[in-house]
């Protein structure tokens, strides 16, 4: 029953969505650095409880902590105690910047279209699905979801792109495309977002979402699938041009090989 | 002869109905025990509340082979003096659709000080909006319900009034695999293709086993035959069976919202 209470920020939501596999403290320390970095997670917001944390991640306390310990060393939380106490995260433009771009140049090409690729086959799928399934209540709530995007900020248009694709998955009626959808936005959105940094391709999400939009009213499957794959291709394009001007400028005047600068 | 058919028709919706009663009647129970115990309560709490609704919903969450797998009661907001906004509701942690066992039930965890990040005025959603405006259950759903249960779920909420003010409501989740399965019975014997759906036209089960769980039946005049279902349930009555062009019959199963499309 609850599950529209988490559609106000469905990007959010998935920060603190059980981790998969092995609840190692780096992939907790490595879900909410990409939180912060990317803006979901806004300056002063207060993090859950170590306790809280490791529950709803479904992993140790003893593992929350140790994240909370690397992300205070990394300067992205600061823990005030006493009774109004707790984490609060610290966004900072050019630490936030920094970590990024780390998490770009220690993934090869490669890896990068990868994991686009498989995006595009999980929110492709969705959208297909969508267009044949969706009522006018659900046209509605994307209408709604477009309406209060936010594209003044990279963090405001990620929360939406997050909103927008949560949405269209669930209207394709799929559970497990859902699970998928929610997954590959806690693992990759901060990375294969990078580039609503500017402002170019803020803006670009919005004339996305109003195809989509008119391709489910229309209930053309086709249409709403091309335009969210070409869509996400972009980011992946943007994202190697960015990897390859990071290279460029850190790597010493003779050719390197691929994926070997981190 | 189509008049015979269309009397089977109404057998089969009202059969239907008769699988989906048992939990309305179940649901209508927790409201008239909560509407007893509040009428008198002067300074209601949550602190007092919660133990109650989990012990009442409790029961029929372990009960073996129930529809239900989430249930409980929801405030309305400045209610309750210890909890402006407030969700007690339980989840089963079993599947046993999926062959996993009943393990107890845990609380679902919501965010209700109104100030956080991620709290949603839920007064704004379908379950609570159509209850409050219609002052009567409704059917929410199928739905993919990815933040409790990652499963696909009807919710089915009714109002807990108080003198005449909705104080909140009682409601319960069931997955629509059960659902299906549970109708299959109903379904089996008839002679045309029966077509359950939602008044938006959404399939929740089909004797064409083609037809998908989720999809949208599209038949010419569908939309125009449900849409007096939904203003039906608005005005608290159960609306009448209406033939589409194709010869097909929409007949309203009881007052589920469901309808029964017989081709």
């Amino acid at each position: 029953m609850p599950h529209a209470t988490a559609r106000a920020d469905a990007a959010r939501a998935v920060v603190f969505s059980p981790l998969e596999g092995a609840g190692r403290a780096e992939l907790v320390e490595q879900r909410l650095t990409d939180a912060i970095a990317s803006g979901v997670l806004r300056d002063g917001e207060r993090l859950p409880s170590e306790a809280d944390l490791a529950k709803l991640l479904g992993v140790a306390p003893v593992t929350a902590r140790e994240a909370l310990v690397a992300l205070r060393h990394k300067g992205l939380v600061r823990t005030r105690r006493g009774r109004d106490g707790g984490s609060f995260v610290t966004y900072d433009d050019d630490v936030s910047l920094r970590l990024t771009e780390e998490r770009v140049r220690a993934l090869s090409r490669i890896e990068l279209r990868d994991l686009s690729l498989h995006y595009a086959a999980i929110a492709g799928m969705a959208a297909e699905v969508a267009a044949d399934r969706a009522s006018d209540d659900d046209l509605q709530s994307l209408v709604e979801i477009d309406a209060r995007a936010d594209l003044a900020t990279p963090g405001g248009a990620r929360r939406a792109v997050g909103r927008f694709q949560l949405e269209v998955a669930a209207i394709s009626q799929s559970p497990r495309l859902v699970h998928e959808e929610l997954r590959l936005q806690a693992e990759t959105g901060a990375l294969l977002w990078m580039c609503l940094r500017e402002q170019e391709y803020r803006d670009r999400t919005r004339e996305h979402r109003l195809e989509v939009i008119a391709a489910i009213r229309a209930a053309d499957g086709a249409s709403a699938r091309r335009s969210t794959t070409t869509h996400i291709g972009s980011a992946v394009e943007w994202l190697i041009d960015e990897k390859v001007r990071l290279e460029a400028a850190s790597a010493p005047p003779i050719a390197h090989e691929e994926g070997s600068a981190s | 002869m189509t008049q015979a058919l269309a009397t089977g028709a109404a057998a089969i919706a009202r059969r239907i109905a008769d699988v989906i009663d048992p939990v309305f009647a179940l649901i209508d129970g927790w409201q008239q025990g909560l509407q007893a115990r509040l009428a008198s309560e002067p300074e209601p709490r949550a602190a007092d509340l919660d133990p109650a609704v989990a012990a009442t919903v409790a029961a029929e969450l372990d009960r073996p082979g129930t529809l239900i797998t989430g249930a409980g009661f929801v405030a309305a907001p400045g209610y309750l003096v210890d909890a402006p906004w407030h969700l007690a509701w339980w989840l089963s942690d079993g599947n046993p659709f999926r062959g996993v066992p009943a393990r107890g039930i845990r609380r679902l965890d919501a965010v209700s000080d109104p100030d956080a990040e991620s709290f949603r005025d839920y007064t704004t959603l379908e379950w609570w909006r159509v209850p409050e405006r219609t002052g009567t259950r409704h059917l929410t759903g199928p739905y993919v319900d990815y933040l409790c249960t990652d499963d696909y779920t009807v919710t089915v909420t009714t109002p807990v009034t108080i003198d005449g003010d909705m104080i909140g409501l009682v409601g319960a989740d069931m997955y629509v695999a059960r659902l299906e399965q549970a109708l299959a019975p109903v379904l089996r014997d008839a002679d045309r293709t029966l077509t359950v759906v939602n008044a938006s036209g959404r399939i929740v089960a089909s004797t064409d086993p083609h037809r998908a769980t989720g999809a949208l039946l599209r038949l010419e005049g569908l939309p125009d035959a449900l849409a007096p279902l939904r203003e039906a349930e608005a005005e608290g009555r159960v609306g009448g069976a209406v033939r589409l062009p194709s010869g097909a019959d929409v007949v309203p199963c009881g007052d589920t919202s469901l309808a029964l499309v017989a081709e």
